[in-house]
């Protein structure tokens, strides 16, 4: 009785990840149901475009560091998932010099994903601890020199990636519903890590790292904790996409990429999870919406040359007018939520009724 | 009912021996000691500059000292990293404020009772408390960015209060508050000490609120120490009286 009150009290003030995975789930249904193969095409993106901003809100939106090295983990987690998931003859044909111990390995899909999600952390947790002592513009630099290292070497490691040329074969896992689990999954981690302990903490350094640091927040430990939780979940967006769209070079997981992720998160907000998960909707759709349009202008030969990069353009003066009116994204710093059901927000609940909540003695009366 | 007890809840004194520190050249403390026991509230004033504020700042980590220790009891603390000192049971607030802008009020206080090695749950409660005795119960939900200036202060304080530190160094806690806002801080302050067992220290120019709070004085002077005792005493000193407090306080 009394566990079952404090679960619904404990739903009643994180409505949040079912406010925003709802709708996402309805139209993955209806997409799925009445769709035609592009649409459903468009949707699958959406979905991993989701796990890619929504891992990055994860570290980026908490500890307030920029990080451009995130695609890079996304590509570790790509190559390293399709590793196990290719067959043998699949590998022989595009991996010639493949490590003989590699060669027979053929895991089913989930497990490969798995293991191209722990690469992933493993990377991050090597060179995270390191990384996490810097703080403002020069761990800014050094997250970006981290995205070259990671591309010169997948690009270079011909062995394992066929270096800059593309690596074909690999199966299409990746359908509509594993792409929207894995999704709205992730809504749903990023959401709890922000109040787990950890990510409470994070957040306060964020805000003020000296005054966390004199409440007795190890800063270096739970930036560290951040980064590699969101590197694992970069590295499952990798092994998502990769066998979504079956071939791919390491120029997939470079500036082009982490340019579209990035402002994604940005236009929506990096600091909630409701803005992370607005901004990837909104962006997707757009840059589908504005690719149409440039193709049908092209077909109808409305300019004398074709009109090239017209999409990128808009999507940047995008960036640029939320940078300057609403420097904190479309949805800010707060979450959506049922607005009556959390007792916090509204400020009028006296403390005695708070403590009800939350002390176990007053529980067993209810 | 509490997972996380403080386990320097038997710590003794905070005792800073011959602490010195310099910024090139300048010697900002030159050989300053003080002991602080629980229970009490020392007030550390003296003109600006005279080192104050770098004191709270080599104590508590945030700058390395040039010489000296500090020890809670019989443990080290010289030079170590912020949040172990911060551990080991020593809290502060700060001369700017120094809120986490974008949490909540409750957010603010439970973190650092979460940091401290708190579940969420207890962490709540704990925080709780802190906001009662602030007197901040309708402002919970609120981000701190939205506080008016003079609530910012008792956040800063409950926040404080939530570590159960063993030791508090307040860096001007009266400062841009009114004289009623002023009152009301040291009727609440004035009998935490003692109910908590914690040691109190203030920095602050208020010398109505520093000499009506506090126990022992500690008066320092171009990072020297210039005179210590009770309240009386001090002020009969001719070293302070010349240097800081003036022949007004001499009479009040």
């Amino acid at each position: 009785m009394k566990n079952t009150n404090a679960g619904i009290l404990w739903l009643k003030s994180h409505t949040t990840p079912f406010i925003l995975s709802i709708p996402l789930l309805i139209l993955a249904v209806l997409v799925q149901a009445y769709g035609d193969t592009l649409l459903v095409r468009i949707v699958t993106v959406l979905f991993i475009n989701l796990v890619m901003v929504l891992s990055l809100q994860v570290f980026m939106g908490n500890s307030g560091i920029l990080n451009f090295a995130h695609i890079g983990f996304m590509g570790i987690g790509a190559y390293t998932s399709v590793l196990f998931s290719m067959t043998p003859q699949a590998k022989a044909a595009t991996l010639p010099d493949l490590y003989p111990f590699l060669r027979p390995i053929h895991l089913p899909f989930l497990p490969s994903l798995l293991i191209g999600a722990i690469a992933a952390a493993l990377v991050a947790a090597l060179v995270g601890y390191a990384l996490m002592r810097l703080s403002d513009a020069a761990a800014v630099i050094t997250l970006f020199a981290l995205l070259v290292i990671i591309h010169t070497i997948l690009v270079h490691w011909s062995i394992v990636t066929n270096g800059p040329r593309t690596l074909f074969g690999v199966d299409n896992y990746t359908s509509l519903g594993i792409s929207t689990f894995f999704g709205i999954l992730v809504i749903f981690i990023a959401y709890l890590f922000k109040e787990t302990p950890v990510g409470l903490k994070l957040r306060a350094s964020r805000d003020d790292r000296y005054a966390a640091a004199s409440i007795g927040v190890n800063i270096v430990q739970v930036r560290w904790a951040g980064f590699v939780l969101s590197a694992f979940l970069a590295g499952f967006g990798g092994g998502l996409w990769a066998h979504f769209i079956t071939s791919f070079s390491p120029y997939a997981f470079y500036l082009t990429e982490t340019f579209s992720v990035l402002s994604m998160l940005v236009i929506g907000g990096t600091g909630s999870v409701s803005g992370a998960v607005l901004g990837t909707v909104v962006v997707t759709l757009l840059r589908e919406g504005l690719r149409a349009v440039e193709n049908s202008v092209n077909i109808a030969g409305v300019f004398p040359n074709n009109l090239v990069g017209f999409t990128e353009v808009v999507l940047s003066l995008l960036l640029i007018l939320i940078l300057v009116f609403r420097p904190s994204g479309l949805l800010g710093s707060q979450e959506i939520r049922l607005a009556n059901t959390i007792p916090l927000a509204s400020g009028k609940f006296s403390a005695s009724e708070l403590s009800r909540e939350s002390s176990p003695k007053e529980g067993e009366h209810v | 009912m509490s997972d996380c007890r403080s386990e320097h809840s038997t710590a003794g004194e905070l005792i800073i021996q011959n602490i010195t520190k310099n910024f090139a050249g300048l010697r900002a403390l030159d050989s300053v000691s003080l002991t602080l026991k629980r229970g009490e509230i020392l007030g550390l004033i003296g003109p600006n500059g005279s080192g104050k504020t770098t004191l709270i700042n080599v104590i508590t980590g945030l700058l390395p000292l040039d010489g000296g220790r500090v020890l809670i009891g019989d443990v080290e603390i010289t030079n170590k990293p912020p949040y172990e000192i911060a551990r080991a049971g020593l809290g502060r607030t700060f001369q700017t404020i120094r809120l986490f802008r974008e949490l909540t009020v409750m957010e603010n206080v439970e973190v650092a009772a979460v940091s401290m090695g708190c579940s969420r749950k207890e962490a709540k409660r704990r925080a709780l408390i802190a906001i009662e005795e602030m007197g901040l119960e309708d402002w919970v939900g609120r981000l701190a960015s939205e506080l008016p200036y003079g609530l910012e202060r008792k956040v800063e304080i409950a926040r404080a209060f939530a570590m159960q530190p063993s030791f508090l160094l307040l860096d001007e806690p009266a400062a841009g508050l009114n004289e009623e806002e002023s009152d009301q801080l040291l009727d609440m302050l004035a009998p935490i000490p003692e109910r908590k067992g914690l040691g109190l220290l203030i920095v602050d120019h208020d010398m109505r609120l520093i000499m009506r709070l506090c126990h022992r004085l500690h008066v320092l002077s171009y990072g020297k120490t210039i005179g210590e005792g009770t309240p009386d005493e001090v002020r009969r000193i001719p070293q302070v009286i010349e240097a800081y407090l003036g022949k007004t306080a001499v009479r009040g």
